[in-house]
């Protein structure tokens, strides 16, 4: 079984290899057999995928099999392990998940080598850039981390188990999203890059990438977060995100690629920021390279991070070249990115893009920074400094708020520039929308808790919850305006109903109002948020019959419990949750020992409802009286988190529909003797 | 049988990869003119999101005037242009077409 694994990453290596050079062969060569030999190149590229396949398949039989010769399944599996974990493993340990991320990058290949008679030129330049990148992961799955290396000496009897903590449903899907979502800006990047080598004219190169960037994108949200859900239903600390440097390196490329979403659009309407365009897509892959790196390298301390390896140095040598790549084609071809047009005004739809792309990266400046900061102190200083959530909060929060306006003030503003009248024409109604909100919120009683009763002058957390609302309800406002008068236009055409307009209407321009379904998502992600504001905690040793009151919950303790299962034993405690005298549930955290691994995890249990979630963590035992420990959270709004995330997804996936034919008709523009148009060179 | 497995393997990767019956052919390089007619449309659906946006009442006539004259002046002269390439000979064309 090994045997043939180790075979079929050699001989993608050979196919990968061959894709590369036979590819570069052809584009350099100008004789007749260019395209013969660029034509085995492309299907070399597609055999890859069938091989990687191959070994993939192999590796996941072997788990089944429970083939503990191959130390990868000793290390990441064991027996008892059930089967989705089984088949989970294949990116549960550092070799599997290269394997997988090589997998991943071939079958996007694939579909792009398939799809090449679009533009087979820009195509077969891509398709040498993405036959490179593939080479690289294949050394290293061949010759740093192969995934089929053979146990040494006797066979052991049962394997390590997989880590615990990545034993939860999520776990089988998480990191398969983020992965999409890491692998899927190759295609984009490899696009760009093949533009700017030929000097590409026009943007046509966009249109092809956007949909590619559209799903890699929205992989990589679900990816970030599916890992935000995994970590408050696993990790026990009553937490979505706590800056750690894993979950940052996921964030880097997100915030680099939505930057890379909007200015894009100014480039294709206006043929601007081609400059900024190239090399935003250039750091959005590096970034997800370099979030590969941190995440399996084991060069930052994380809960996230699952292997220490010596591979940090092949993924350093690779972003180097990358870099240099990236460099040399654009000192070579920067005249080909000259802007179109300037920016003719501050208050304009164009320089609303761009200050959003600033804020996105001090976002990312900030979050690599805080990411890097205790490597780069060890170094200075010999000693780590760690940067925790305060940092993060200081620097992110500001520029969230900021965003937030700018993604309410975007949509409004004209192309070019835009004019007082307009202005007051367009943000009069939401901005006084917004404002008695933030007022009612202000005025509210105490008694009503959470998220009302904001006294913003009594503390800095509670402002920047009142802002982040108001601005969120700033931006609904805006959104609704979009889509009511863009409805009633064509209900004034069709007189269909307002509805069914606003249906058409987002048919008509998917784009558009895909982006503001997901603008919607963002901003019930963002009440979310702002919830953390009013978080509570109480901890009590509790036996039977204790209470405990948290908010508006009583909670009773009726009675502790133990079960013993093939892969794991466990012990919960039964926690009867009472609002007023009304027992609304009853609640079941748990601690596991896991047996292959011997370790402990805990499991919370979680009720959960629009206002908060109350969150319950059975935290083990005194050991002085033996009594046991229950941690409760109450934590409001967080289900506006998941709620936002479903709705971005819609939006995403409404954004990625083709667009039905425009209606309106466009009177032909009067013929006049003009300059010849700019075009890149 | 792993041999086996394995050689089967290689020779139909081999096959698939080098066996390429029929006359293959890279499409065209892009030409100056497939460049402007893709602006051509690019600023045609401006002008369409213009009129668009002018009709749901998102700004004044002055204001919606000016942007249309203006992103008129640019299809006109994008058409100008595709409209001198259309007329030139074929040699020049065939030059100016090349890696613009």
């Amino acid at each position: 079984m090994a045997q043939i694994g180790s075979f079929a990453l050699l001989l993608a290596l050979a196919l990968s290899a061959y894709s590369f050079v036979a590819g570069l062969l052809a584009l350099l060569r100008a004789d007749g057999r260019a395209e013969r030999l660029g034509e085995t190149a492309r299907r070399a590229g597609i055999a890859a995928f069938g091989v990687v396949f191959l070994a993939a398949v192999v590796l996941v039989i072997a788990a089944f099999q429970d083939d503990f010769s191959i130390a990868y399944i000793f290390h990441h599996s064991n027996r008892d392990l059930p089967a989705p974990y089984k088949f989970a493993t294949l990116w549960s340990g550092q070799e599997g998940s290269l394997l997988f991320w090589s997998l991943l990058l071939s079958a996007y290949g694939l579909v792009l080598r398939l799809r090449h008679k679009t533009d087979s030129r820009l195509f077969a330049h891509a398709s040498v850039i993405i036959a490179a990148v593939q080479v690289f992961f294949l050394l290293l799955l061949n010759f740093a981390a192969h995934p089929f290396a053979i146990m040494q000496g006797s066979l052991p009897e049962d394997g390590n188990g997989l880590n615990p903590l990545l034993q939860y449903p999520e776990m089988v899907i998480h990191p398969p999203m983020l992965y999409l979502g890491y692998v899927g800006f190759t295609v984009p990047f490899a696009f760009a890059l093949s533009a700017l080598v030929m000097r590409y004219p026009g943007e046509k190169w966009i249109h092809i990438t956007r949909r590619w960037t559209m799903v890699t994108w929205g992989f990589l949200t679900c990816g970030v977060f599916l890992g935000a859900h995994w970590a408050y239903s696993v990790l026990g600390w009553g937490g979505y995100w706590g800056w750690d440097p894993v979950e940052n390196a996921s964030l880097l490329p997100w915030l680099t690629g939505t930057a890379f979403l909007h200015s894009v659009m100014m480039q294709e309407k206006r043929g601007m920021l081609k400059v900024w365009n190239m090399w935003l897509i250039f750091a959005t892959f590096m970034l997800s390279i370099f979030g590969t790196f941190l995440t399996r390298s084991g060069v930052v301390s994380s809960v996230h991070a699952f292997a220490q390896s010596s591979i940090g140095t092949w993924f350093v040598v690779f972003l180097t070249i990358i870099f240099l790549v990236c460099g040399v084609f654009y000192v070579m071809n920067r005249e080909h990115l000259r802007s179109e047009h300037k920016l003719e005004s501050l208050v304009s739809r164009e320089s609303s893009f761009l200050f959003n792309n600033l804020l996105f990266l001090v976002a990312c400046f900030a979050v690599l920074w805080g990411t890097l900061f205790p490597i780069l102190s060890e170094w200075v200083q010999g000693h780590k400094i760690t940067v925790g959530p305060p940092f993060f909060n200081r620097v992110m929060i500001p520029v969230a708020l900021l965003l937030l306006l700018l993604t309410a003030v975007g949509p409004l503003l004209c192309w070019r520039k835009t004019s007082i009248e307009s202005l007051k024409r367009n943000f009069l109604w939401p901005s006084l929308g917004a404002l008695a909100i933030a007022l009612f919120l202000m005025v509210t009683p105490v008694s009503w808790g959470p998220p009302f009763a904001m006294r913003p002058w009594r503390e800095i957390s509670s402002l920047y919850s009142l802002m982040a609302i108001a601005l969120s309800a700033l931006v609904a406002f805006t959104v609704i305006s979009e889509f009511i008068r863009g409805g009633r236009v064509i209900s004034h055409h069709t007189g269909q109903n307002l509805v069914a307009s606003m249906i058409r209407l987002a048919h008509r321009n998917t784009r558009r109002y895909g982006g503001y379904i997901v603008h919607f998502g963002v901003i019930v992600i963002i009440i979310g948020f702002a919830g953390a504001a009013f978080n509570q905690d109480r901890e009590k040793e509790m036996g039977f019959g204790d209470k405990m009151m948290i908010g508006p919950y009583t909670l009773v303790c009726r009675s502790y419990t133990q079960e013993d299962k093939p892969n794991y034993g466990s012990e919960w405690a039964i926690i009867d949750v009472f609002k007023g005298d009304r027992q609304i549930d009853t609640l079941y955290p748990e601690r596991r020992f896991f047996k292959a691994s011997q370790q402990m995890n805990t499991r919370p249990t979680i009720h959960s409802t629009a206002n908060e979630d109350l969150y319950l963590v059975y935290e083990g035992q005194n050991e002085d009286s033996g009594r046991p420990i229950i941690k409760a959270h109450l934590n409001p709004l967080v289900m506006w988190i998941w709620v936002g995330v479903w709705i971005m997804i819609a939006g995403t996936v409404i954004a990625l529909i083709p667009n039905a034919a425009a209606a309106v008709r466009v009177p032909a523009p009067v013929r006049v003797q003009a300059e010849p148009v700019g075009a890149g060179d | 049988m792993t041999l086996l497995l394995c050689s089967l393997i290689t020779l139909a990767v081999l096959f698939y990869v080098f066996y390429l019956p029929g006359k293959l052919q890279l499409g065209p390089e892009k030409t100056r003119l497939a460049y402007l007619r893709e602006r051509k449309e690019a600023v045609y659906e401006n002008l369409r999101d213009l009129n668009f946006e002018y009709r749901a009442g998102k700004f004044p006539e002055s204001d919606y005037q000016s942007m249309k004259s203006s992103l008129e002046e640019e299809a006109a002269a994008i058409l100008a242009e595709i409209a001198r390439l259309e007329r030139a000979p074929e040699a020049v064309r065939g030059r100016k077409g090349v890696r613009i």
